[in-house]
């Protein structure tokens, strides 16, 4: 019987993660869940301690990459097998966790990605973010020659070889494209598959606004620096 | 070099070194990090004490006035100074980051135990 972990990193939601806990749970009920606190500033603790999910509190806020790191660093440590990211806002819909971890317990890959533009089912997100997306694929594509559409989703699986290598490296704030290119770096192999995906319940993205630009500025940097970068 | 200008600059630098030193006496810096500023200080000192020095490097180097060359090598110098400062605070991000990971670890274990404990 393998150990699987669900990892649901939680800022400032406290409409949406008491809601997403209980469907996770409904859905889920083969899996651990974890939701790492990232020290909210709103109620999101309070609305945690109702659910009867295991929780972790950061005191300091670390960002997304930290939470996600935190929580694999755990799934680690406490010998889970598998485990998959979901965020805590109920954009994915946790019926999909079993297809998302099949590839894995079928030894097909080691690392998962939920992605939303395979067969553009479910909420799409906007154009310019859409064209965001498309070129750090490219870019990603250019730099591992490793085919991923949905680059920055946050929906994911990774086995237990994958949980070392990214607990081990993890960028703190924008780490979803990062970490295909440390993945693909230390041979592990990625596969996507078509996920359909909510518009957030509650919350706000992480990415938005003005800091799309910086956004990309940052992560195009980090995938073209990361070229350079010695292993793990 | 100008008499007037090495008078200048070795006040300056008296300055300077008086600043470290009494920053380091108040234990206010870690002498790890002043490495640095006592190392170009002395390379200061060296090009107020032989200015032939510096007059055969920047003449070498296409810099026209010696007194450019001073200011190159001391914008440089600040440059590395700065590059390590922005090391040093990166492994310091890092280093809270890893202490913020443990510390939620350490209180979902205690969380855990005084449960187990309210169970017996």
């Amino acid at each position: 019987m393998l150990k699987k972990i669900i990892i649901m990193p939680a800022y400032n939601e406290q409409d949406a993660i008491m809601a997403t806990a209980i469907e996770t749970t409904k859905s889920c009920p083969d899996f651990d869940i974890l939701i790492i606190n990232d020290c909210s500033q709103d109620n999101t603790i309070e609305e945690i301690k109702k659910t009867s999910c295991k929780y972790l509190n950061l005191p300091i806020n670390l960002g997304i990459g930290g939470a996600v790191q935190t929580g694999l660093i755990y799934a680690y440590q406490n010998g889970y097998d598998i485990a998959v990211q979901v965020d805590g806002d109920g954009q994915h819909p946790p019926k999909f966790v079993h297809e998302l971890i099949q590839p894995i317990i079928d030894d097909e890959a080691d690392f998962v990605i939920g992605s939303r533009f395979i067969t553009e089912d479910g909420f799409q997100s906007s154009g310019a973010r859409r064209i965001g997306i498309k070129i750090l694929s490219i870019l990603i594509r250019i730099v591992c020659s490793q085919k991923v559409l949905d680059v920055t989703s946050g929906f994911r699986a990774a086995n237990r070889k994958a949980i070392q290598v990214l607990m081990k490296d993890y960028s703190q704030d924008y780490p979803e494209p990062d970490a295909i290119i440390t993945l693909k770096r230390n041979k592990m192999r990625i596969k996507e598959i078509p996920v359909a995906m909510e518009e957030r319940q509650g919350g706000i993205s992480s990415i938005n606004g003005l800091r799309n630009i910086y956004y990309m500025v940052k992560v195009s940097t980090s995938i073209i620096i990361s070229r350079f970068k010695k292993e793990v | 070099m100008s008499v007037i200008l090495r008078i200048s600059l070795i006040i300056a630098l008296l300055a300077y070194f008086t600043i470290v030193v009494l920053f380091l006496r108040s234990r206010r810096l870690d002498l790890k990090y002043s490495l640095l500023w006592i190392f170009f200080g002395v390379v200061m000192l060296l090009m107020i004490a032989f200015p032939q020095l510096i007059n055969s490097i920047t003449s070498k180097l296409g810099v026209v006035d010696e007194v450019n060359g001073v200011f190159a090598i001391v914008i440089f110098s600040l440059l590395i100074i700065l590059m390590s400062i922005t090391a040093i605070v990166s492994k310091m991000n890092d280093d809270i980051k890893t202490l913020t990971q443990k510390c939620s670890f350490y209180e979902e274990r205690i969380r855990q135990l005084e449960n187990d404990d309210k169970r017996v």
